[in-house]
């Protein structure tokens, strides 16, 4: 760093001290934010922890877009999308969630996934929900309805492992890549799925696929 | 390394076995003989891999070969009537009258494929299934684009007509 | 019931695309005409045709011929795809992560389990510069991520699941079971 940019950063952190701003800064972002950006971030960050909601990632999308060089407006705006999608996610899913789970379902949010869907899985999953919610984010994104993917991932959220869930996903989207409409593979393979699961169950000693 | 080139093919053969399978079962009618079409066509691309020029295009070159597969088998069972039988739908229930989502729809379906003649069985399913451009399918055949699209509007002509014969019964 | 004409051929073409099923037994019958004798030479050759990096694909086809060229090389290395992975009991599980980029400088991984910052994770090359890979420990999770080649162009993981936009470039995303 040069001297130059040491004493803008001194500078810059003595005028947030003083204006109160910088009290909760992550100091990734003092280095990779101009200082208007930097405020507005922040005060998204402070509102965030103020709600008890997962600060890292808003300052792992404040940086990702610091990254890619993006336009500060549209750096904030991302932030506060996801403060609202995280917002919303931990209604759905309850406030014992972990911060992987409401990522997760901030994710499956953004997805179109209705916030009821969420908390119906919330209900019929005893286990963490983190791979089953990026499943179903991955099926909408991979263009299955997200009606048909709630509806298949709900299916098996009472009794599929994550494994089993997570290769479920895989196999839909084999499918779909080899022609078959979305909705159609995802409940074709929500029977096989099934079907599996309930064999394993009446067979516990039958190895799992490596 | 040798065992992971294997292992790296069985993926290959596994993510267009589907795809592939489609075609060469509404293609030929029976599902064993699209089945040794298949293999044959995933052999013979291996053996010859290192002619596939464009690296890109692999799938599409694959399916060249299985186009070709399926040719020569077809003239095989040229003399043999074989019905395309799925699950327990048995030759006896066929009828003429069937509604379309019903299991005899399939019958229907497979019955209008068979009365195509090869060439334009093979046009309307690359063109309207396999949803390939003309000249993917002119590349993939060895025939004019003009030539295609002549049997893709004939196939499209008489599985008209022979649906609704069906239907008037 | 008499219908337009055109009704009956599409209900007929719309069945037609659905998938059809084969035997994945069809899988082993190939694998085992392929180790025999007379296959072994070419092995090699397979191999380093298979690894050859791919232009942009138009067609669907050969949309997926690259798709599945680059989700293989993932698949036949020696660790667990960067997609969905269920850890054992540690809290981090190490993931592989694969980019073919032919001719590339440097090739980072970037993502937010390194603070997006390209200097942390650079990724290795392969002898003759066209597979790049890199190993990272990551805790359970739903992690974005991209590759940063000669620390200006973006690219997205074509084997792997796509994440939301942002900011007008690529991202993927990978899921840690846990």
């Amino acid at each position: 760093m040069t001297t130059v940019h040491r004493v803008a950063s001194l500078a810059l952190a003595a005028t947030l001290l003083v204006t109160g701003v910088a009290r909760a800064q992550d100091p990734r972002l003092l280095h990779r934010l101009d200082s208007t950006t930097l405020a507005a971030v922040g005060a998204l960050l402070d509102s965030a922890r103020t709600a008890e909601l997962p600060v890292e990632p808003l300052v792992q999308r404040a940086l990702e877009g610091a990254a890619k060089h993006a336009e500060p407006d549209r750096i904030v705006a991302a932030v506060r999308r996801l403060a609202g999608e995280l917002g919303v996610a931990r209604d759905a899913l309850g406030r014992e969630s972990s911060p992987a789970e409401l990522d997760a379902g901030a994710s499956a949010l953004r997805a179109a996934v209705r916030p009821e869907d969420l908390t119906l899985l919330r209900q019929r999953r005893t286990q963490s929900l983190t791979v089953a919610l990026a499943a179903l984010t991955d099926l909408v994104v991979g263009g299955v309805p997200p009606d048909s993917a709630a509806a298949a991932v709900l299916a098996l959220a009472a009794r599929a492992r994550d494994d089993q869930i997570a290769d479920f996903r895989r196999a839909v989207e084999r499918d779909i890549a080899l022609g078959a409409t979305p909705a159609a593979a995802a409940a074709v393979r929500v029977d096989a799925t099934l079907h599996e699961v309930t064999n394993a169950a009446a067979n516990p000693n039958t190895p799992r696929k490596p | 390394m040798r065992a992971g080139d294997q292992a790296a093919y069985a993926v290959l053969v596994a993510r267009y076995r589907a795809r592939l399978g489609r075609y060469a079962v509404h293609m030929l009618g029976d599902r064993d003989d699209a089945e040794e079409a298949l293999q044959d066509a995933f052999v013979r691309a291996y053996r010859s891999i290192s002619r596939c020029h464009d690296d890109a295009r692999f799938g599409a070159w694959l399916f060249g070969i299985l186009v070709n597969r399926c040719r020569t088998a077809g003239r095989r069972t040229a003399r043999r009537q074989r019905m395309f039988v799925r699950d327990d739908v048995s030759l006896a229930r066929a009828t003429a009258a069937e509604a379309p989502e019903s299991p005899d729809w399939d019958v229907t379906v497979r019955r209008a494929l068979d009365r195509l003649a090869p060439a334009l069985r093979e046009a309307f399913l690359l063109k309207h299934v396999e949803e390939l451009e003309y000249d993917e399918m002119a590349k993939l055949t060895g025939a004019k684009v003009s030539a295609l699209k002549m049997r893709v509007m004939r196939a499209r002509e008489q599985l008209r007509a022979l649906l609704s014969e069906v239907e008037r019964v | 019931m008499f219908e337009h004409d055109d009704d009956a051929l599409n209900r007929m073409i719309d069945r037609l695309r659905e998938p059809v099923e084969m035997d994945p037994r069809l899988d082993a019958r190939v694998m085992a005409r392929v180790a025999s004798r007379g296959f072994r030479a070419r092995a090699a050759l397979v191999w380093e045709w298979l690894r050859r990096p791919r232009a942009v694909a138009i067609s669907p086809i050969a949309g997926l011929g690259l798709a599945a060229a680059a989700a293989l090389l993932v698949w036949a290395l020696p660790a667990h795809s960067p997609q969905t992975v269920t850890p054992p009991a540690a809290d981090v599980t190490p993931v592989q992560f694969v980019v073919v980029a032919p001719g590339a400088e440097s090739v980072s991984l970037v993502g937010d389990f390194n603070d997006w910052d390209a200097r942390l994770t650079p990724m290795r090359a392969d002898r003759d510069g066209r597979l790049w890979t890199v190993t990272i420990p990551l805790p359970a999770g739903r992690h974005r991520y991209a590759f940063l080649v000669n620390g200006a162009r973006w690219l997205a993981d074509p084997s792997a699941p796509r994440a939301p936009d942002d900011f007008g470039t690529p991202s993927s995303v990978v899921t840690v079971g846990g």
